[in-house]
């Protein structure tokens, strides 16, 4: 029923009032979310066929892993989904024990901005230029850290940034 | 081995013998021992952000010091091995020597001083018990009592008193970086060929006791002092160094609370850097600098962004 009426509204068969509604249950309702994606998809394809012939959403989110955080605060509860949302991603690739050690809460970085919002200065990056390492490899030999973690610590030192990962 | 049945000794009295206070910081001495003087090899999950990778990592204690490998599994392949206070770091298709600090990396460094430095600055807790990587470990968290360091949060095999997992979390109790093993061979097993074969031998600098007197870093009294260190840390190390692609030596100042350090770069300005000031990081580790009067600061450390940027900031001449 509601898959006519969304395909109906597409093609711009609904009085105003009617597609006001129906845009309130497409709201409510998951499924009607994924119809009203499929028939764009769709409506797209027949319209453009030599531009889109694959699913790309899985790129797209890769590719938004990756992505800088957004420096705007956020309210607590949203913040908790995302980091649901990362995790999952997470074991879509890793080993499920590896998942289960990250019960921890991750936090993106949160302390830089916070930094940030305090002062003036802007960065390019937050993350360490590769240029910079060798001010961290020599800061690691005299760090504390060497006796307590031992050679793990040194991890910092050559982990790559997520934009070397990509090339 | 010998030096394994020595760390359960060693253990042994600390559990038994030591004060209550006293035997929370002594899990640290404990973690120091072990590391240095048991064979081991595994492999652990680094993460900071959404940032994960997996490494391996394997230390042989020779009759001639130890030898520390670690080894990116995932990603671009980077290698770094340690011996003796020398440093090779494979990246990029190539091997170079990247440290060497002599006489360095022979023996612990927790001393009475720094761990007594280590109580004033941190709350020391004993969290009870959890496994990883399939061994009991002891949980301690190391509460600082202000907000200018992080917390640290470490697991330490109850056994071999290695440490099989650790976390630094801020101010808010979030998690900034963390790794743990999720494989450790504790002992005999270890694969030493590595230490033989012919890419160790060939090492650049390898089997050269001594880099000529230019190369090497010197101490010095370089007249720069740092106003606003945060208190608790101690300046350890004052030098001159060589460092990788610059025409001159660096100053470096070392700064210790005895858990984490602060280390303060100081160099000629090279005239053509566009990028005259900002903060980066990486997990636990914050970068600042900052051109100020011809003069490059850097200021790394493993703790927060404030603390890098108030140091950075109090950095002064004041010499002749």
């Amino acid at each position: 029923m509601m898959k006519h009426e969304i395909s109906a509204l597409m093609d711009g068969e609904l009085f105003e009032d009617e597609a006001d509604a129906l845009y309130d249950q497409i709201k409510r309702s998951p499924g009607a979310h994924s119809d009203w994606a499929i028939y764009h998809m769709i409506g797209d394809v027949l319209r453009q066929p030599e531009s889109i012939h694959r699913d790309i959403s899985a790129r797209v989110h890769e590719r938004l892993l990756n992505e800088a955080t957004v420096l705007a605060p956020r309210s607590h509860a949203l913040k908790q989904k995302a980091r649901v949302f990362a995790l999952s991603a997470a074991a879509s690739l890793l080993a499920v024990s590896v998942v289960a050690w990250m019960s921890l809460q991750i936090s993106p970085e949160t302390a830089p901005q916070l930094a940030m919002q305090q002062s003036n200065i802007r960065p390019v990056n937050l993350q360490i230029q590769p240029k910079s390492s060798d001010y961290l490899m020599a800061h690691q030999e005299f760090s504390p850290s060497n006796d307590i973690n031992g050679g793990a610590s040194y991890i910092r030192t050559v982990t790559y940034s997520p934009e070397e990962k990509s090339q | 081995m010998k030096a394994w049945v020595g760390v359960c000794g060693l253990l042994l009295t600390v559990n038994v013998c030591a004060t209550e206070s006293q035997s929370k910081l002594d899990w640290l001495k404990t973690v120091a021992f072990a590391g240095h003087q048991t064979d081991y090899s595994g492999v652990f999950v680094y993460q900071y952000g959404s940032h994960v990778e997996t490494s391996r990592i394997a230390h042989v204690v020779e009759a001639d010091g130890e030898y520390e490998k670690l080894e990116s599994l995932d990603g671009p392949k980077r290698e770094i091995i340690r011996h003796h206070g020398q440093v090779w770091c494979y990246s990029q298709h190539k091997m170079v020597q990247v440290e060497s600090q002599q006489g360095k990396g022979q023996f612990p460094l927790m001393l009475p001083d720094q761990l007594s430095a280590l109580s004033a600055n941190y709350q020391v807790r004993e969290l009870g018990q959890d496994r990883v990587a399939g061994y009991n470990t002891q949980v301690i968290l190391f509460q600082p009592r202000d907000n200018l360091r992080y917390t640290h949060k470490i697991w330490v095999d109850t056994e071999t008193g290695l440490l099989l997992k650790s976390a630094v979390l801020n101010d808010k109790q979030q998690v900034v970086e963390q790794y743990a093993f999720t494989e450790l061979k504790v002992g005999g097993a270890v694969d030493h060929a590595w230490i033989s074969s012919s890419a160790t031998k060939n090492l650049p600098g390898i089997g050269q006791e001594r880099l000529p007197l230019n190369k090497a870093a010197m101490s010095v009294n370089s007249g720069w002092v740092v106003d606003a260190m945060p208190s608790g840390f101690k300046k350890t190390m004052e030098l001159l160094r060589p460092m990788h692609g610059k025409h001159a030596p660096v100053t470096q100042l070392v700064f210790s609370d005895g858990l984490s350090a602060i280390s303060v770069f100081v160099e000629l300005a090279d005239k053509d850097e566009d990028d005259n000031e900002g903060l980066s990081s990486r997990g636990a580790v914050n970068l600042y600098h900052k051109v100020v009067d011809n003069h490059l600061y850097n200021v790394v450390g493993e703790v927060p962004p404030t603390t890098v940027m108030q140091v950075l900031d109090s950095i002064r001449y004041n010499g002749k």
